[in-house]
């Protein structure tokens, strides 16, 4: 009968199993949560949005690419996306303010033109072009700058939601919970990073820097 | 038809003591395994879908205890060359609790529990790992020392408290999957489980003690 040592090499070898899984399941302990592994993954390698037919508040439709790419030609505008469904009392509220301040601090800087505000939602069954109408009216939001959009089928919903990594559970009083955060996205629709409702501020420095970069590269030929 | 019935007391007889000790723990096993297997199974997968408490602190909970169930039937058969070799490894009940405590850590970091409801195969390995551990955790409480339980319990309920007080006071959603206010449920949960263990592990030990010691 074998003794302690190779009972301690056993447990040894158990502990770092262990170990290395974890580490490997929280990229080396970078995060705990999927929101941060979410959010770090992104920030590692931006992401490719891929292609829905979406309606705007005006009714309007057309591809999301096309949205997001903005005027032919033009270098286009960086998006702050956020998903909302427009029935939300909760956290979209706070999703909005975020967005309300964001839009006043667009129109001082003046950077209509280099950063947009895109509200998506994930609740295209109820949120058709009225419902997301009276939602931008609600929210104050100026046409030219926060623009409102929701899918043309709802059964992309779900392609949608995993593409972005949202998560959405019902909650009590027929509310849902989400993962809120503001999604940078480029005009040629890539999700580059993913930030918390806290830092708009460096969202918006991100997204303006981004533009940046695309006009100077659009004007440099 | 008589000759049948008198067959079947006979076999009846037999089943009483050990044996038929040994069959109702396989039966319970079963049964937990069972359960706990069907909590993952459309259409009870609803539950731990929309649940915290029902993932983590009845399906996970039930994994241990069908594993612990599975361990004890087994201990009560004559040790086979593995299982001896396997007790070998297992000195003073070290490497079971350390296979336990490193699966019950991995299961508690909120990201695999989001994985656990979203990929198949993450919840494959989830009900798989949890049941060993509690193979494990049987044969570690067995072999092990009184000093070495305090070790290893002393150091796993208190975390299990922790975590269970966090999810219940951060304003912080921890898992995607789940709601906060089912967080905050399954959190006061974990609190109540830790504290229950605690003492039902307690009152063994100190049974176990009164056992041991000789007078």
């Amino acid at each position: 009968m074998r003794g302690l040592p190779g009972t301690f090499a056993a447990s040894l070898a158990i502990l770092l199993v262990g170990l290395v899984a974890l580490f490997a399941a929280t990229e080396g302990g970078s995060g705990f949560t999927t929101e941060t592994l979410r959010r770090s993954a992104v920030a590692q390698a931006p992401a490719p949005v891929p292609d829905f037919g979406v309606t705007d508040a005006h009714g309007q439709r057309q591809a999301l690419h096309a949205l997001l790419a903005g005027a032919p030609g033009a270098a286009g505008r960086v998006w702050i996306v956020d998903f909302v469904y427009t029935r939300c009392s909760t956290v979209c509220l706070s999703l909005g303010t975020v967005f309300q301040q964001l839009q006043q601090r667009i129109v001082e800087q003046g950077l209509q033109d280099r950063v947009g505000l895109l509200s998506l939602s994930f609740d295209p069954a109820n949120d058709d072009a009225q419902a997301l109408a009276a939602y931008a009216q609600r929210m104050r939001a100026q046409p030219g700058v926060w623009q409102f959009a929701s899918l043309q089928q709802p059964a992309d919903r779900r392609r949608l939601l995993d593409s972005f990594g949202i998560m959405v559970v019902p909650a009590p009083l027929g509310e849902f919970e989400h993962n809120a955060a503001l999604h940078v996205v480029t005009p040629d629709a890539r999700l580059v990073r993913i930030l918390g409702l806290e830092d708009s501020t460096a969202a918006l420095a991100l997204a303006q820097g981004l533009a940046q970069e695309r006009h100077a590269a659009d004007t440099t030929p | 038809m008589m000759a049948r019935r008198s067959a079947l007391a006979a076999m009846a007889a037999q089943a009483t003591g050990p044996r038929r000790q040994a069959q109702l723990l396989g039966a319970s096993a079963g049964l937990a395994s069972a359960a706990a297997l069907c909590l993952s199974l459309p259409p009870l997968r609803r539950l731990i879908e929309q649940s915290m408490v029902w993932h983590m602190l009845v399906q996970m909970p039930l994994l241990l205890l069908a594993g612990c169930l599975f361990g004890r039937m087994l201990a009560q058969r004559p040790a086979g060359a593995l299982a001896r070799s396997a007790a070998s490894l297992n000195r003073y009940g070290l490497s079971g609790f350390m296979l336990a405590q490193c699966v019950a850590a991995y299961w508690m970091v909120p990201a695999m529990i989001d994985r656990a409801v979203v990929l198949p195969t993450a919840d494959a390995a989830k009900l798989g790992s949890l049941w060993l551990a509690g193979v494990a955790l049987h044969g570690a409480f067995r072999q092990a020392p009184a000093a070495v339980q305090v070790f290893f319990v002393g150091y796993a309920l208190p975390m299990m408290g922790w975590l269970g007080y966090y999810l219940a006071s951060t304003d912080l959603r921890l898992c995607n999957a789940y709601a906060l206010e089912s967080q905050v449920r399954a959190g006061w949960g974990l609190v109540l489980l830790a504290a229950v263990a605690g003492l039902a592990w307690a009152l063994a030990l100190q049974r176990r003690l009164a056992h041991d010691s000789p007078g």
